[in-house]
C-alpha cells in the first residue's frame, strides 16, 4: 500500500502536475489503447511533449514582449491593454494561473473531462437532444485554458479536483450545446455536408442565421449578393495569416509605442536605448509578437494533431451516428470566396471604431485587434449571412460583431483581470456568453455554475420542441429530411 | 511517394481535418503519401516543392504561382466529404 501511495505521489508530482509530460503521457496511453506499436507510442510521446514545451516558450515570449508596453501604458495613462485573440488569451490565462501558484496542468484534465462529458451527452441523446461531438483540438486547449482561469478567479479556495470536475462538466456542456445549436444552419449552408461548427462563435452563427434573412429583406428590397461585387486585389494578402497578424500588430503597437514615445520606452524597456533608431525598434518589437504567435501555433499544432486524431477516432467508433463539430473554416468552401474578405474587412472596421470609442470614453482597458477573432469569426458570419440575407446582411452583421468582440473583450479582460497579462480570448462567444457565465459564477458561486449548466442544457430541449418531427433526421439523413420537408 | 500539403487559414483546424480525410482516401486508393498540414501563408512558399496541395476552394487562387510550376492544386468544397476528395484525386492525380 505504502509503495502504491508513493508511486501515486511520484506520478502526481512529476507527470500529472507537469502539463508537458501529462500531454505526452495521454498521447502515449492513447496509442497503446489503440493497439499501435510501442515505438509509435514513443514517437507520439516525444512529439506531444516537445510541442507543449515549444508552446510554453512562445506563451512566455508573448507575455514578456508585452510587459514593457503594458508597464509604459500604466505609467503614462494608467491604462491596461489586452490583445483579443485566443492565443494571447491562452498565454495570458496561463500566466494568470501560474501567477497565483496553481498548476496549468489542470487545463488538460479539464479538457479530458469536458470531452468525455460531451460524449456522455450524445450517448444519451434521446434525453439530452445533443447531436454533436466537439473535436476541434486546438480550440479545446484554448478554451480550457481561459475557462480554467475564470474558475480559479471565481473560486480561489477550491481544490484542484473540484475545479477539474466542475469546469469539466460546464465546459463539456458548452461544447455539446453550442455546437448542436449550429446543426440546422450548417446543414442548410452546406446542403447536408454532415458537420456542425465546433469553434468559438457558435452562438453568433445561430444569431446570424436568425437575423440575416430579416436584414436581407429590410425595407422590402432584396439585398445584392456577394457574387455581384468585385473586391480590390490587394486585399488578398490578408488571407496569409503571417502577413495579417504582422500588419495588425505593426498598426496597433506602432501607434501605441509612438504615442508612448522613445524616452519613456527607453526607461522601461532595456532592449531600447535613446539614440538608436526608434522606428526600427518599433518595427522589430511589433513583429516579435507575430514571431511568438507563429511559434505558439507550431507547438499547439504538434501536440494537438495527436489529440484531434484520437478524439475523432473515439467519437466515430463509440458514436457512429453522431455529428462531428469542426473548425468554422470548414464552411468557407460553401460561401462566395469574397465572403471571407468582406467579413474580415467589416469586422475590422467595427472593431477599430469600437476601439476608438474605448479611447474617447476613457475606458480603463485598451483593446488591440487580434487576428483570429476578427478574421475567423467574421468570415464565418459573412458566409452564413450572405447565404441567408445577401451582402447587406454580411456587412451589417460582421460590423456589429466587430463592435461586440471589442466591448465584450474589454469588459472580460478587465473583470477577469487578464489585462495584467495582456490578453483575452475575444471571439464572439467569449465576448458574450462566457463573460455572462463568469459574472454568474463570481456573484452566485456554485448556484451560478448550476444556473449556467441548466440554462445551457435547456437550449437543445427548446430546439427539439420546435422541430420534433425532423430534429434528428436533419443531422443524420439530410436528403431524406429535404424530401420530407418538400412533401409537407 | 507523393508529397502532399494540406493548408487552411491558420494551419490548425481545417487543414488537420483535410489531412485526416485525404489520408484515408489515399489509403483506400493504395497511393503512398506523406502529408503535412500548415497555414496557407506558409504553404504558399512551400508549395512548389510539394506534388499536391489540398485547400478550401476559397484559397485555390493563392497557389497560382505553384500551379504554374507544376504543383497540383486541389480545392475542396466540403473538407469532410470523402466522396468529393476521392473524385478529385482520381480526376486530378490518377487520370492526369
Amino acid at each position: 500500500m505504502e509503495f502504491l501511495l508513493s508511486m501515486w505521489g511520484f506520478f502526481q508530482a512529476n507527470i500529472l502536475t507537469k502539463p508537458a509530460f501529462f500531454v505526452g503521457f495521454i498521447v502515449f496511453l492513447g496509442y497503446i489503447l489503440l493497439r499501435k506499436p510501442l515505438y509509435e507510442a514513443f514517437a507520439g510521446f516525444i512529439k506531444a511533449t516537445v510541442g507543449y514545451l515549444i508552446l510554453n516558450i512562445a506563451a512566455g515570449g508573448l507575455v514578456v514582449t508585452f510587459r514593457p508596453i503594458l508597464a509604459a501604458l500604466k505609467d503614462r495613462f494608467n491604462l491596461e491593454a489586452a490583445v483579443i485573440d485566443p492565443y494571447f488569451g491562452q498565454a495570458a490565462a496561463q500566466a494568470a494561473i501560474e501567477n497565483v501558484g496553481r498548476s496549468f496542468s489542470m487545463m488538460m484534465q479539464v479538457l479530458l473531462v469536458a470531452f468525455a462529458f460531451n460524449l456522455v451527452l450524445v450517448i444519451f441523446r434521446k434525453i439530452t437532444k445533443v447531436r454533436t461531438v466537439f473535436i476541434t483540438g486546438h480550440i479545446m486547449v484554448q478554451q480550457s485554458a481561459t475557462a480554467l482561469w475564470m474558475v480559479i478567479f471565481c473560486f480561489p479556495a477550491l481544490q484542484d479536483t473540484g475545479i477539474v470536475w466542475m469546469l469539466g462538466l460546464l465546459l463539456g456542456t458548452y461544447w455539446a450545446v453550442s455546437s448542436n445549436l449550429t446543426v440546422e444552419a450548417t446543414q442548410d449552408l452546406t446542403d447536408g455536408g454532415g458537420f456542425a461548427i465546433g469553434h468559438q462563435q457558435m452562438f453568433g452563427v445561430w444569431l446570424t442565421s436568425k437575423i440575416a434573412p430579416k436584414i436581407g429583406n429590410m425595407g422590402g428590397k432584396k439585398s445584392k449578393t456577394l457574387d455581384e461585387i468585385q473586391l480590390p486585389g490587394f486585399l488578398s494578402i490578408f488571407s496569409d495569416n503571417v502577413v495579417a497578424t504582422g500588419t495588425l500588430m505593426l498598426l496597433f503597437f506602432g501607434i501605441i509605442m509612438s504615442i508612448l514615445g522613445p524616452d519613456l520606452m527607453a526607461t522601461i524597456d532595456t532592449k531600447y536605448t535613446v539614440g538608436n533608431s526608434f522606428f526600427f525598434y518599433v518595427l522589430e518589437k511589433s513583429l516579435t509578437f507575430s514571431v511568438y504567435l507563429a511559434i505558439l501555433q507550431l507547438g499547439v499544432r504538434m501536440f494537438v494533431s495527436e489529440l484531434t486524431e484520437s478524439f475523432q477516432g473515439i467519437s466515430s467508433r463509440l458514436l457512429p451516428g453522431s455529428m462531428p463539430a469542426v473548425d468554422c473554416a470548414a464552411t468557407y468552401g460553401f460561401g462566395n470566396p469574397n465572403a471571407v474578405t468582406v467579413g474580415f474587412l467589416f469586422g475590422a472596421l467595427g472593431q477599430f471604431i469600437a476601439i476608438l470609442g474605448l479611447v474617447v470614453f476613457k475606458s480603463p482597458v485598451l483593446i488591440i485587434t487580434g487576428f483570429v477573432p476578427v478574421f475567423f469569426d467574421n468570415a464565418t458570419f459573412a458566409v452564413f449571412a450572405n447565404k441567408r440575407g445577401g451582402l447587406r446582411a454580411a456587412v451589417i452583421i460582421t460590423f456589429c460583431a466587430g463592435i461586440i468582440q471589442v466591448l465584450g473583450g474589454a469588459f472580460a479582460a478587465s473583470f477577469f483581470q487578464t489585462a495584467q497579462f495582456g490578453g483575452w480570448h475575444g471571439n464572439f462567444d467569449w465576448a458574450t456568453v462566457w463573460p455572462v457565465i463568469g459574472v454568474l459564477m463570481k456573484n452566485l458561486q456554485y448556484v451560478g455554475v448550476g444556473i449556467a449548466i441548466i440554462a445551457l442544457l435547456a437550449i437543445p430541449q427548446l430546439q427539439y420542441f420546435k422541430n420534433k418531427a425532423h430534429y434528428f433526421q436533419i443531422a443524420e439523413d439530410y436528403d431524406a429530411y429535404k424530401e420530407a420537408v418538400g412533401k409537407e | 511517394m507523393l508529397r502532399v500539403i494540406a493548408a487552411c487559414g491558420n494551419g490548425m483546424g481545417s487543414s488537420q481535418i483535410i489531412k485526416m480525410k485525404i489520408e484515408k482516401v489515399f489509403k483506400k486508393l493504395n497511393i503512398a503519401v506523406k502529408i503535412e498540414h500548415t497555414s496557407v501563408g506558409i504553404a504558399k512558399n512551400q508549395a512548389p516543392s510539394y506534388d499536391v496541395v489540398f485547400c478550401s476552394d476559397s484559397f485555390v487562387s493563392t497557389f497560382d504561382a505553384a500551379a504554374a510550376r507544376g504543383t497540383i492544386i486541389i480545392g475542396l468544397k466540403n473538407l469532410l466529404s470523402e466522396q468529393e476528395i476521392e473524385e478529385k484525386i482520381v480526376k486530378q492525380i490518377v487520370n492526369k
